[in-house]
């Protein structure tokens, strides 16, 4: 044990990776703080750039961008009411009546403040949590897999803040896309349609470029551009919260909890994380009337969850290759591109590169705070650049980025075509994470469901008779079920009251 | 682009049921039940399942409706007509357009001409627009070929490192 942490030292105190984690810092900082560009924006584009580094510089410039993108997002909540991540939307408001009322320093300090503790308790949970469920998932059979993916997409499409016929339909377009190329159990070409290109399938990279970055872009061609900033003098940032945290500890920790809980789950992530822990402070709090007149406990808790769920969400992914939200669905493609195969031996015969990864997560927190606070007083100005200066880059970076993934075209055609399905999608109510997670987990939950059925001899008996198989169908299929019984409870509701007068 | 759900719905039906007939085409893997045929027929048939659902409305009541922020004064309201939509078109369009001319322009002029568009069509006067358009594929060309060493085309205008 003590030598794999003295091993994972040396492995992250290498010039290489505190370059790498400093740059990604900024980076994710800025791109953060930048409304409309989201964090999981920010960790896709990175991608490319990772790809040549070593593997730990390249994890380390993930754990590092997406930390400090889901904290930054919430100075432009609390200056101008417009969230810089979805993660911040659950408080902007909160935190932009807090800055009217002159606490400006106040709300921006505990975003950073609780976001680092949020971020720590997040990584203890995974520090924690991982190496037992490694011992148990060791056991696992290709059923177990097949309903734990199953139960994966599920959870997606259930927190879904939207109509979750969408995201099941959503997520069995990402299922389809996964179809596409010979990698499938006959190695026979499937949906290829002649085209050579589409033989190896969609990487699943470009496909979340699209999806995330150029689809914002094309969103920004219609909407108009925000307000500029006004000019401010901060006063201290960290002042108060020593105070803030003694007085809230019990919505920090339960924030904290919650934050590790949806982190886990499958699909769910950040945004998830603030709404639920913001609902929930509101729910319990002993004065729920001050809410959303500049309040800071809601975003006390909100802020400690969204960023314990970035670090729980790393879970489900180092131990089964299921992400726990879009940003670790990024991680999954970084991790195997850099030979670190997600699964439960990874615990075992990687264990430095685990300790590593820990160290880094909690390495990011603590640095996360002088930057954060930096980033804070110069926000000002960052948040000036207009949206015709950063839309370009956000081009650039994406054409050259998708062709540098495998130093061919077909990638930025790649880009192109769903940053248009993105688009698309989002408009009409269907839920991108779903299909991005479908993307994702296709080939794995294909590999389970069919090895599991030529075991079986094509029966479907066997995927329900081990014990853990079963427990894991029954919440599988509960979740599927779910909505269809919410849906008919609330149409009887509804029929109800109309009949009742007569 | 927001569509009624009975054509999305529908197009989903559409999609779904050729994914399953595409899927029941292929062949099994000799000697076994099941082959790649197997998970494009249930995608397929669940997709078309779900886009009928959509089609019918059911589910429509858990969607939240769009919040529409009301426009401070001073802000301009956004233009609307018919052609406006197209806007969104562009950026996939220019994306389309470096991977037809990157190889012939060469990385540097392809970039510049993709940054001047943008740029201007969000709003850009070109005192801002033209500078971007010079520094921007500069700036990327530099991390991208020279620190991470990936093969841009230099085309007409290569680089002097």
């Amino acid at each position: 044990m003590l030598n794999t942490l003295i091993e994972a030292f040396a492995l992250i105190s290498t010039w290489e990776v505190i370059v790498a984690m400093l740059a990604a810092s900024v980076y994710g900082l800025v791109i953060g703080s930048l409304p409309g560009l989201s964090a999981t924006m920010a960790t896709a584009l990175l991608v490319p750039v990772t790809f040549y580094l070593s593997p730990i510089a390249a994890i380390a410039t993930i754990v590092a961008a997406s930390t400090m993108a889901i904290f930054s997002g919430d100075i432009p909540g609390a200056l101008l009411r417009i969230p810089g991540t979805p993660a911040s939307a659950a408080y902007a408001d909160e935190a932009y009546a807090m800055t009217r009322k002159g606490e400006a320093e106040l709300a921006l300090g505990a975003g950073v403040w609780f976001s680092a503790v949020g971020g720590i308790a997040g990584t203890l949970s995974l520090m924690i949590l991982a190496p037992p469920l490694a011992e148990i998932a060791l056991s696992f059979s290709t059923f177990e897999y097949f309903w734990l993916a199953f139960l994966g997409l599920m959870c997606a499409t259930l927190v879904a803040r939207s109509s979750p016929v969408k995201a099941i339909a959503g997520m069995f377009i990402g299922l389809l896309v996964a179809c596409i190329g010979i990698e499938n159990p006959g190695g026979v070409p499937r949906f290829t349609f002649g085209m050579t290109d589409l033989f190896g399938g969609i990487e699943p990279i470009p496909a979340l470029v699209g999806v995330f970055a150029v689809a914002q872009v094309m969103r920004a061609m219609l909407t108009p551009e925000p307000p500029p900033i006004p000019k401010r003098k901060f006063g201290s940032i960290m002042a108060g919260q020593w105070r803030l945290t003694k007085k809230y500890r019990w919505q920090m920790t339960r924030g904290n909890i919650i934050g590790i809980i949806i982190g886990v789950l499958p699909g769910a992530g950040a945004d998830m994380a603030a709404w639920v822990s913001y609902a929930m402070s509101k729910r319990f709090s002993k004065e729920p009337e001050k809410f959303g007149t500049g309040h800071v406990e809601g975003l006390v808790e909100a802020g400690a969850s969204n960023n314990a769920s970035i670090a729980s969400g790393w879970v489900p992914s180092l131990l089964f290759g299921i992400p726990g939200d879009t940003i670790a669905a990024i991680a999954i493609g970084v991790l195997y591109m850099k030979g670190l195969n997600p699964g439960p031996t990874l615990f075992t015969e990687k264990a430095s590169s685990m300790y590593a990864i820990y160290l880094m997560f909690i390495i990011a927190n603590i640095i996360m705070i002088p930057l954060g606070i930096v980033m804070i007083r110069l926000a000002s100005y960052v948040l000036r650049a207009p949206r015709s200066s950063v839309m370009p880059f956000i081009m650039l970076c994406c054409a050259v980025g998708s062709f540098a993934i495998g130093n061919n075209m077909f990638g930025v055609v790649t880009v192109a075509a769903f940053g248009i399905i993105g688009y698309v999608m989002e408009a009409n109510g269907y839920p991108v994470a779903a299909m991005v997670l479908g993307i994702v987990m296709g080939t794995m939950i294909e590999q389970s469901f069919v090895t599991s059925l030529i075991k079986s001899d094509g029966s479907v008996l066997p995927f329900f008779e081990r014990p853990i198989s079963a427990i894991l169908a029954a919440l599988a299929i509960g979740a599927l079920i779910w909505p269809v019984l919410v849906w008919g409870w609330r149409r009887l509701k509804a029929i109800s009251p109309a009949a009742a007068p007569h | 682009m927001r569509l009624p759900d009975q054509v999305t719905g529908l197009f989903l039906v559409g999609l779904g049921a050729a994914a399953a007939y595409g899927g029941w085409l292929l062949p099994p893997v000799p000697g076994q039940p099941v082959g790649p045929n197997i998970f494009p027929l249930v995608i397929g048939s669940g997709l078309a399942l779900c886009g009928l659902a959509i089609a019918l409305g059911i589910g429509h009541t858990f969607e939240e409706e769009e919040e529409i922020i009301p426009l401070e004064a001073g802000q301009a309201r956004p233009p609307t007509g018919k052609l406006y939509g197209l806007r969104a078109l562009l950026p996939p369009a220019l994306l389309l357009f470096y991977v037809a001319a990157a190889d012939r322009l060469g990385f540097i002029i392809t970039a510049a001409l993709i940054v001047y568009v943008t740029s201007s069509a969000l709003g850009a006067r070109w005192k801002l627009s033209l500078p971007l358009a010079v520094m921007a594929p500069i700036v990327i060309h530099l991390i991208f070929s020279k620190l991470l060493r990936v093969p841009l085309p230099a085309g007409l205008l290569p680089m002097p490192w």
